[in-house]
């Protein structure tokens, strides 16, 4: 009798636990809340940088799944002033790297057009610890969300069991 | 009003008192009430209940606002806390803030506190191995600190009953080093640790055995722990933020709640214990002065017995603090050695290397624990310039990363194909320091926190045979690592790291056989105040290379047993 009170007490916190891992730290545009970091122009530029990095395509991409709010909220809270002076002055750069190219903004230029914008600040010194900032947090952005985690990585939080040696694949 | 006062003093009274219910308070309040105590667990921080104040257990990674990464803001206000590995945002609700709880570091010592019902048993790393008798030989051997008045022997039978029931895994290895304990299934080596232990067994002719780790993990769980209503280790990894299922031994999983069903438990939490009341007319003590967290209003609550289980330091400082014309430098602290012979373990380098072979192979699921390294210095008799030994962690994973170089659709498509690289191996240092009298803990003549307890000032720090360890290890684990073909070999020492971090310190009230050179007998009782009793990391004489709270588990039990005895026997 004890030890089926035992595992119905388990049971019931069992069914409060969703498939993910520990370490597959992540984030929704919820848990994360508004930033106050940008304002709202440099926020549509913000998703269309991250976006370019990662864009839509059968499947969402970061601006839909709102990585600019999580690239916000860490720079904001866990990075040092200098990493949010390189933020701020690489939106500027950015807008006035479009402007000199293309004669327009960057969030009007085509998906070549910012390719190509990036791609060329990854390789100037001045503007790549933005480009490499930015990137990073996309993709720390993206593979720690929820659809990512649960879709692609399909990674289980409570995977009850460890096998030393299987095969790859 | 004297009715009332009586009452109220009647109130305040029980037969024992356990001050701390972190791993080693815990046992006490389980064993005290369990032979039928009125017991008063008293708890500096507040409650936590299994699993309903563990906010954080079952949350998905991605309701975390940062990722799991602390702020800079709660980085900068904690530099002390945040240098612990477990401290994270996931967990950071069990960590002691570094503004809240001051003290003094005359050299840098990070202390890492968590003040809560359960204290550390929630965030512990969960290495539980005994002792053996080259470890309890080590003062007496060597010349340091002063012998130690039990045996292996006597604590054997102590480690048989706590391991039963707090539910530890692993392997029997038969080793003189680590003696076997009551186990429930290991985990396994993953398929290049056990290269290693293979590779290490033909070339040292079984000199440097490489086992899979003891830990407090429920792989298989008996009745016992069932009747505790704690179920199997899921294998989450997620231990410090708390277990929901009780998978790995906790005071608010197992002994509390073990110790409350016997209906002899008071459990308070916010009560901070300012001293021991010392009678000198009955030469005993009688009670405790407790300070509300909250209203920091004091209040007296008396007993026969008092177990000190604060966590070292913590029971260092209610000691020096425990003033009386009697004992005007600290209860029990006749000879002054009171809160000196600290020591810890050297947990400050690292080794790390890859293994270009069994790339057909990999790991799957997740394990709390890793492959182990037993002291093979130093063991049978001294052969190195330098005093003692360590142990060492050893784990083997396979590599995963994504390349990132892309951008657009070439980065989304290989962000979803993960890449196997080599398998990474590491290795961490756990090397025995000598308990010195240099190494101590005091109180500051005039800071007091926000209770009114006089700051405590550390003074601890590595010594010259720590330093000829950490070279050792780098010498021997290189040459191990070469020989099992490991590739890109790194040593990973940082000298500025403080001592602190291993969690592991001990000392300061250590037992003996002479009252002249310790505070406790060899039952864990002042020499010079009988009724109180230390059983916690501060009683330890010697520090040994293993985790010690196993240990500090069985001396607690042995030390309870004991005292309910003498109590029978009205001997306290």
């Amino acid at each position: 009798m004890k030890r089926r009170a035992a595992m119905k007490s388990l049971g019931v916190a069992l069914g409060g636990l969703v498939a993910l891992p520990a370490w597959a730290n992540s984030w929704t545009p919820d848990s994360i809340g508004n930033s106050t970091l940008l304002a709202l122009n440099d926020e549509i530029l913000l998703a269309e940088i991250v976006e370019t990095f990662i864009p839509e395509t059968n499947t969402p991409g970061a601006k839909s799944l709102k990585v600019q709010q999580f690239v916000q909220r860490m720079i904001q809270d866990c990075y040092d002033d200098t990493a949010k002076n390189t933020f701020k002055q690489g939106l500027l750069k950015t807008e006035e790297l479009a402007l000199k190219a293309n004669n327009k903004p960057f969030v009007q230029c085509d998906a070549k057009q910012r390719t190509d914008l990036l791609l060329q600040m990854s390789n100037d010194a001045a503007t790549k610890p933005f480009i490499g900032l930015v990137k990073n947090l996309t993709i720390r952005g993206y593979t720690n969300s929820e659809y990512y985690l649960v879709n692609i990585a399909k990674y289980n939080m409570v995977p009850g069991f460890y096998k030393g040696c299987v095969p790859v694949g | 009003m004297q009715n009332l006062n009586i009452d109220s003093i009647k109130k305040r009274s029980f037969d024992a008192i356990v001050i701390g219910s972190g791993i080693s308070g815990g046992w006490s309040a389980k064993e005290l009430t369990g032979k039928g105590l009125k017991t008063l667990l008293l708890e500096r921080g507040p409650n936590v209940e299994h699993i309903k104040d563990y906010p954080t257990t079952n949350m998905n990674p991605w309701e975390f606002k940062h990722g799991g990464q602390i702020t800079k803001e709660m980085r900068d206000a904690n530099p002390v806390a945040s240098r612990c590995y477990a401290f994270n945002e996931t967990s950071a609700h069990f960590f002691v803030k570094d503004a809240e709880h001051p003290y003094i570091q005359e050299k840098p010592f990070d202390w890492i506190r968590g003040y809560q019902v359960g204290g550390k048993s929630l965030m512990w790393a969960r290495g539980t191995q005994r002792w053996s008798q080259y470890d309890f030989d080590g003062p007496a051997r060597d010349g340091f600190a002063v012998e130690w008045p039990i045996t292996y022997a006597e604590l054997a039978p102590w480690y048989s009953y706590v391991e039963i029931f707090a539910g530890i895994s692993g392997n029997k290895d038969g080793l003189a080093q680590l003696p076997d304990g009551e186990f429930l299934p290991p985990h396994e080596q993953s398929c290049v640790e056990k290269h290693f232990t293979d590779v290490m067994a033909k070339k040292y002719n079984g000199a440097r055995p490489i086992i899979i780790g003891r830990c407090a993990h429920l792989t298989q769980p008996q009745p016992i722990h069932l009747q505790q209503g704690r179920g199997k280790c899921q294998h989450r990894n997620i231990c410090e933020r708390g277990c929901p299922f009780g998978g790995y031994f906790s005071s608010n999983s197992s002994t509390i709640p073990w110790a409350r069903q016997t209906g002899k438990l008071t459990l308070q939490p916010d009560s901070v214990v300012h001293s021991i009341i010392f009678d000198e007319k009955k030469n005993k003590a009688t009670g405790v002065r407790v300070v509300d967290a909250n209203t920091k209003q004091m209040t007296e609550y008396y007993a026969k017995i008092i177990f000190v289980n604060a966590a070292t330091i913590n029971t260092n400082l209610i000691l020096l603090n425990s003033k009386s014309t009697r004992f005007p430098n600290g209860l029990g602290n006749d000879n002054g050695l009171l809160g000196k012979y600290i020591a810890f373990h050297n947990f400050r380098t690292t080794m790390s290397a890859e293994y270009e072979g069994m790339l057909d192979s990999t790991t799957a699921g997740s394990r709390p624990n890793g492959s182990y390294i037993p002291r093979f210095r130093n063991v049978f008799k001294q052969e190195t310039d330098f005093l003692r030994g360590y142990a060492a962690g050893f784990s083997a994973s396979r590599m995963t990363y994504n390349d990132t170089s892309g951008i657009g659709e070439d980065l989304k498509t290989s962000l979803s194909n993960r890449k196997f690289g080599n398998w990474r191996v590491g290795s961490h240092m756990m090397g025995e320091t000598i308990p010195k009298e240099s190494n101590y803990v005091a109180l500051d003549d005039k800071q007091t926190d926000a209770w009114g307890v006089p700051l405590l000032k550390v003074s601890v720090a590595y010594d010259d045979n720590d330093e000829k360890m950490i070279k050792d290890f780098h010498e021997q684990l290189t040459e191990m690592y070469t020989a099992a073909g490991f590739t890109n070999i790194r040593t990973h020492d940082n000298p500025n790291k403080a001592p602190g971090l291993d969690i592991h310190e001990m000392g300061g009230v250590r037992m003996g056989k002479d009252p002249k050179t310790s505070l406790l007998n060899k039952w864990n009782q002042l020499h010079a105040c009988k009724n109180v009793f230390v059983t916690d990391g501060a009683c330890m004489t010697s520090n040994s290379t293993q985790n010690p709270s196993l240990t500090f588990m069985a001396i607690t039990a042995r030390a309870a047993n004991n005292a309910v005895e003498e109590l029978k026997k009205r001997n306290l």
